[in-house]
């Protein structure tokens, strides 16, 4: 365990040499996004000194690096408005939509999948599946403005966008979801009919045991193994979904921050953006790893 | 809105009395007088020439911005009393009165450091509110709210208007749209001529490109009354030179070009290009941009020009734009108007990152006519050398549910009427 744990020392690391080349690599000068076109050379030179952009590449890690070890994640270089309070407010907001999505998803893509695989040939495997590669086919940025149309402009059940009330997390959670959800109902169904087949199952069943508790003690514990991966691994898509997501519905969370930084060129923004999203990454497949164990006795990790 | 500044621009785009009226003595001294109008600031404060004093000598004193370049030709700032200026100036300027139209911010705010980019305070007929995902706006004159709100897909946009989330949309949507939006029998769009110009800016320093004739071949290339008439928003017309024919420094004898798809062809093997001629034509990610690109490079193909289309982000295609990394760009002036574009635009002078003579046109006559401020022959002059394709004035349009009046689009697309606006059911 702590041999995974200091595995993710050097991940770190390498996320943040490569999000801060990242950054500074991309064409676009932050002083002249901010100055335009009429500055004098000297205003921008200031400028340019003032924000520490004149020193070399390798100068600026460091000193980026000494301060996100003391928790200073600097200041925009565009609202110049301290980072740590940016992501503060976006934070929580993404984290409430990404949940919803995740919850969503799994209601949802859990279910469909076990049917599916229990009636398989059948019309509701037919229909669970055509559900599913329909859903996965559609982008976020069409899907979203269509449940707009339908939920907001036909049915007028809820907003068509923007973060005013309770109800207007519904239709981007439900974007955010839908993917996952597909994915959910195809891997849950194809690991479902594996495992339907083994021997276990067949000897369950030969013990007389009732079907649901087949099923659902005996096969969904052992089909859910591949499907938690899946889980941990999409997460991270759903964090990048959101980006999407987030413009279209006018959702005030990180991934539109991210968004908005890299149009602005406001380094120090975009990296802590991009930070942020990775740490999430690394913790959530260290997630993954402890449930995977946790369900699965054949894996364990050395002390 | 928030603000109100000395000068604003009449009808012919000529500096007219807005808080001032003003006198020069001569190109380097004039005097402003404040009427009564606006001289209340939203603080309770009343605007007295101090505050005008005030508010230039900030701006020459800041650093990090524009601005102070734009008034570094500002030797004084003086209040004479209360509702009397005088700005002397380093070198004559004719042309001085049109820049003051920063607004006039509290000298006493200013003293204390304010966050005016947070909590701006003004005199204008808006008054700031609060700014937490939207921006809140108070008429002084009613206390009428307004909200703005930044909707950045287009689609949505359109469905909060039917589904009235929102009263109004103004500029930037796909002309599809605004044709649906004609049909609604819960929306009206009213539609005006505008001045932003749109163009295509040569790199003069490219080989091919060089050659005016070629530059002349790609602007017979190009059916812009067809593109106006068609793919844009009502209000659109061709355009000629960057200031409209209607502005006091317009140019009403230049034509647009007309599409000449054989002539554009025999110059171009005139000037010894060989067929296809290839160009490389970088713009925005804009979807309105991209499409109006494909139409352009259908048109061009006739005339044996093979247009390859980049488009980029903003700030990649912004960037290479500066550095002079481009054949063929596409932009739009915004909200120009003072001749003074010219000199920005296209003196030799100018390249960036002083101005933006992108496409580095070197002419010694054209910088003499810009420096004697002779307008009617520096358009013509640019005309013929063509470091630009003129492409069109963009019409403006609002569109706003049928409970909103007293609102006109501007023809640059400003939000002035919002001094004006009404919701029926509020009268």
């Amino acid at each position: 365990m702590l041999k995974r744990l200091l595995g993710i020392i050097p991940v770190i690391f390498g996320v943040l040499l490569l999000t801060f080349l990242l950054a500074h690599l991309i064409p676009g000068d932050p002083v002249e996004v901010m100055l335009g076109e009429s500055a004098t050379a000297a205003d921008r030179s200031a400028l340019r000194a003032e924000l520490g952009l004149d020193q070399p590449l390798a100068a600026q890690f460091v000193r980026y690096l000494g301060k996100l070890a003391r928790g200073d994640f600097g200041a925009s270089i565009h609202s110049h408005e301290a980072i740590s309070h940016l992501l503060a407010q976006r934070i929580p907001a993404t984290a409430r939509l990404a949940l919803l999505s995740l919850v969503i998803a799994i209601a949802v893509g859990l279910p469909l999948g076990i049917i599916a695989a229990l009636r398989h040939r059948r019309w509701p495997d037919r229909l669970a599946t055509l559900s599913a590669l329909t859903l996965s086919a559609m982008p976020n940025f069409w899907l979203g403005p269509l449940l707009m149309l339908v939920f907001a402009l036909w049915l007028g059940w809820l907003p068509v966008s923007g973060m005013e009330g309770a109800s207007s997390i519904a239709l981007p959670a439900l974007t955010l979801a839908s993917g996952l959800a597909a994915i959910l109902t195809r891997m849950t169904r194809a690991s479902m009919l594996e495992v339907l087949n083994e021997d276990f199952v067949r000897t369950a069943r030969a013990k007389g045991l009732p079907e649901r508790v087949v099923i659902l003690r005996h096969a969904l514990k052992a089909a859910l193994l591949p499907v938690v991966t899946v889980v941990g691994l999409q997460l991270g898509s759903l964090l990048a979904g959101t980006v999407i997501t987030e413009t279209v519905f006018g959702w005030e969370g990180l991934g539109r921050l991210l968004v908005e930084s890299i149009e602005k060129r406001d380094y120090p923004v975009l990296q802590a953006c991009v930070l942020v999203i990775a740490l999430t990454y690394v913790a959530v497949n260290l997630l993954t790893d402890l449930v995977y164990a946790r369900l699965d006795p054949r894996v364990r990790f050395a002390a | 809105m928030i603000y109100r500044s000395l000068v604003d621009f009449d009808a012919q785009f000529r500096a007219a009395p807005a808080l001032a009226t003003w006198v020069c003595a001569d190109d380097a001294h004039c005097r402003f007088t404040l009427g009564e109008d606006g001289r209340k600031f939203h603080d309770g404060t009343r605007l007295t020439a101090e505050d005008v004093a005030a508010t230039y000598n900030s701006l020459r004193a800041l650093k990090d911005t524009p601005l102070a370049a734009e008034f570094a030709n500002i030797a004084e700032v003086k209040a004479v009393d209360e509702n009397t200026v005088d700005f002397t100036l380093k070198s004559a300027d004719s042309q001085f009165p049109a820049r003051l139209i920063i607004g006039i911010l509290p000298a006493g705010l200013i003293a204390r450091n304010h966050d005016f980019a947070r909590h701006p305070v003004g005199s204008g007929a808006l008054k700031f509110v609060a700014w937490k995902r939207a921006l809140t706006l108070e008429r002084v004159a009613d206390g009428q709210r307004i909200t703005l709100e930044e909707v950045r897909d287009p689609t949505v946009r359109v469905l909060k208007l039917l589904r009235g989330e929102a009263d109004l949309l103004q500029g930037d949507l796909p002309p599809e749209l605004v044709a649906d939006l004609k049909t609604r029998p819960e929306t009206r769009v009213l539609e005006s001529p505008g001045t932003n110009y749109s163009y295509l800016g040569f790199n003069m320093q490219d080989p091919v490109l060089r050659d005016v004739n070629v530059r002349r071949a790609v602007t017979l290339a190009i059916d812009r009354e067809a593109i106006a008439r068609q793919v844009l928003v009502g209000g659109s017309r061709s355009a000629t030179a960057i200031l409209p024919p209607e502005h006091w420094a317009g140019n009403a004898a230049l034509k647009p070009a007309p599409y000449e798809p054989e002539i554009a062809r025999a110059l171009l093997t005139q000037a010894g290009v060989k067929l296809p001629l290839r160009l490389v034509y970088k713009t925005s990610t804009d979807a309105q941009r991209v499409r109006l690109a494909t139409i352009m490079q259908a048109q061009m193909r006739p005339a044996g020009i093979e247009l390859e289309i980049r488009s980029l982000d903003w700030g990649t295609f912004y960037d290479d734009v500066k550095h002079g990394k481009f054949q063929l760009y596409g932009l739009t002036w915004v909200g120009i108007k003072t001749p003074e574009i010219y000199r920005f635009a296209f003196r030799g002078d100018h390249a960036p990152p002083v101005g933006a003579n992108r496409g580095h046109l070197q002419d010694a006559e054209l910088d003499a006519l810009i420096d004697r401020q002779d307008w009617q022959a520096v358009t013509a002059r640019v005309d013929a050398l063509l470091p630009y394709v003129s492409l069109w004035y963009e019409g403006q349009f609002a569109a706003m549910r049928r409970d909103v009046t007293d609102y006109a689009p501007a023809p640059d697309g400003n939000w002035d009427a919002l001094a004006t606006i009404k919701k029926r059911s509020e009268q």
